[in-house]
């Protein structure tokens, strides 16, 4: 694997509407170890998913270049695309399948045979506690059995990256600490996890590094408690800030300002 | 893996989809029997078949039947369901995985295609107690079920299209009803040459009016090449069309 699982420089993307050109994402640079957890933080509107939709080849690339896996994703999208696992915003499943259909489905299309990807989804069922609904309808799942289903899809064929966008956004707090749990595991076994998030204790929790999106713009990066340290020499506090503080910080935005934009939760 | 098999695939889990959405089937086989049955109640007395040369000694239902199957064949409701993927994210799911742009857009149109063959065989045994019998005997059987699928599929790619731009279930369904006009510019009611002028001209340049000659002529008589190749040539060029249309949107898909 390459050492460096996700790298991009100057990454811009526009968008021409008949109101004029939008620039949704102004020039962003991402370095991503191999085998980390990245978080990627942002208010709403900040660029986080049309970062991740032009890392996972689902947006062209205005300017700027990509590679993720050591491919680069305009070149070779297709290479791209057989090494990253995906799980967006929403959850994208389709509700008239069962569990199983979709997972074998998701294993076939990446080239497993029919019994591989048989085998493969009762492994993944089986990961993800959803054997016993494996059979029914995905219409019939609840919102955190959805988030887990469209996570193990995004594992049938042990990707080298895993993009997760919001993956637990709407969860229920035990829901929530479950898909961290799966997080946690599915990075112990050497995947590197890029993380977007609105929940800034989520990324405290997970992410060994993280960048700070805003405007378009990457504000901040650094390790969580790199960036805290910072906040408090630069600002002479007596105890380390939490990551709600910098990204306050970083955004600049009054807690007032950011209350519809960021929400703080505690799972 | 290769493209044909992942059509393949993608066009299975597009028939399991209409297969479990009944409800959504339902109106596809009822209105086209309903135009059936209604158009031969209201005309059937005045197009008797032994003093009506184009009805060559069948009911007037068989006449009315081509239209009843082109009816079936353009509700494209594939269309519809792939609006629910793009909206619920299911397609972006599909566009992140190495699946070929053109087993996204074949798996659907093929299976419009099965569906459309199973919808046309119902409404020809629908049709049998009208008393409809197909002229061209089982070949032309065969060929009637080819053309209509075909043209299901034609239909259903030009739904996608709308699907794939405007990524709206309303302004998609709404592209469907394009097809009304199409279909009562032809010579639907009675042969071309029995039209008046102005229809005739609007006929004759409407595509719809060659494959309902077509399947019109299977119906009521032995097999007419001449009048199967221009239906036939009608949905190979528009098929290929759609497809290249339909082909060239996913490829630029943003």
């Amino acid at each position: 694997m390459n050492a460096l699982a996700i790298e991009a420089e100057g990454l811009v993307k526009q968008y021409r509407g008949r109101t004029g050109t939008v620039d949704a994402v102004r020039g962003v640079d991402l370095s991503v170890a191999a085998g980390e957890v990245f978080g990627f933080l942002g208010p709403n509107g900040a660029g986080k998913s049309t970062t991740v939709r032009m890392l996972t080849t689902l947006l062209t690339i205005t300017s700027g270049t990509a590679r993720v896996a050591g491919i680069d994703v305009t070149a070779d999208p297709d290479a791209v695309r057989r090494r990253i696992g995906v799980a967006l915003q929403e959850a994208g499943l389709d509700p008239r399948q069962t569990g199983r259909e979709l997972i074998e489905l998701q294993a076939r299309l990446f080239g497993s045979s029919a019994a591989e990807a048989a085998q493969r989804a009762d492994e993944l069922l089986d990961l993800v506690e959803l054997s016993e609904a494996a059979d029914r309808r995905i219409k019939g799942y609840s919102g955190g059995m959805k988030r887990r289903l469209d996570l193990a899809s995004a594992l049938v064929h042990r990707p080298e990256v895993l993009f997760l966008d919001e993956p637990t956004t709407g969860l229920d707090p035990a829901s929530r600490l479950g898909v961290w749990d799966e997080v946690r595991r599915i990075n112990q076994r050497g995947t590197t996890v890029f993380l977007t998030t609105q929940y800034l204790e989520e990324a405290d929790a997970l992410c060994e590094r993280l960048a700070i999106i805003d405007g378009g713009r990457i504000v901040r990066a650094g390790t969580p408690a790199s960036l805290k340290a910072e906040l408090r020499t630069r600002l002479g506090l007596a105890s380390d800030p939490t990551l709600d503080e910098v990204f306050l910080d970083a955004t600049g935005r009054t807690r007032e300002r950011a209350a519809g934009e960021v929400q703080e939760v505690g799972a | 893996m290769s493209a044909l098999v992942q059509t393949e695939l993608l066009g299975r889990r597009a028939i399991r989809e209409s297969l479990r959405t009944p409800e959504a089937l339902a109106p596809t086989l009822f209105i086209p029997v309903f135009f059936l049955v209604v158009n031969f109640g209201q005309a059937g007395r005045i197009f008797p078949s032994d003093s009506t040369p184009f009805l060559y000694g069948q009911t007037y239902a068989a006449f009315q039947l081509p239209s009843s199957l082109l009816l079936a064949a353009s509700f494209g409701s594939a269309a519809l369901y792939l609006v629910e993927d793009i909206e619920g994210g299911y397609f972006d799911k599909l566009r992140a995985a190495p699946v070929s742009r053109s087993a996204l857009v074949l798996g659907r149109l093929i299976a419009e295609g099965a569906k459309t063959a199973l919808l046309t065989a119902a409404l020809i045994v629908i049709a049998l107690p009208f008393g409809v019998t197909i002229a061209s005997g089982p070949a032309g059987l065969v060929l009637l079920l080819v053309l209509t699928s075909l043209w299901g599929m034609v239909f259903a790619g030009f739904m996608q299209l709308i699907a794939l731009k405007t990524r709206s279930a309303a302004a998609t369904n709404s592209g469907g009803l394009v097809f009304f006009p199409l279909l009562f510019l032809t010579p639907n009611f009675v042969p071309r040459e029995l039209l008046t002028r102005p229809m005739e001209i609007a006929a004759t340049f409407n595509p719809v009016t060659y494959v309902m000659e077509a399947l019109r002529s299977l119906i009521l008589q032995d097999l007419q090449w001449d009048v199967l190749a221009r239906g036939f040539a009608v949905v190979a060029a528009f098929g290929a069309l759609m497809l290249f249309l339909n082909l060239r949107l996913v490829r630029r898909y943003d």
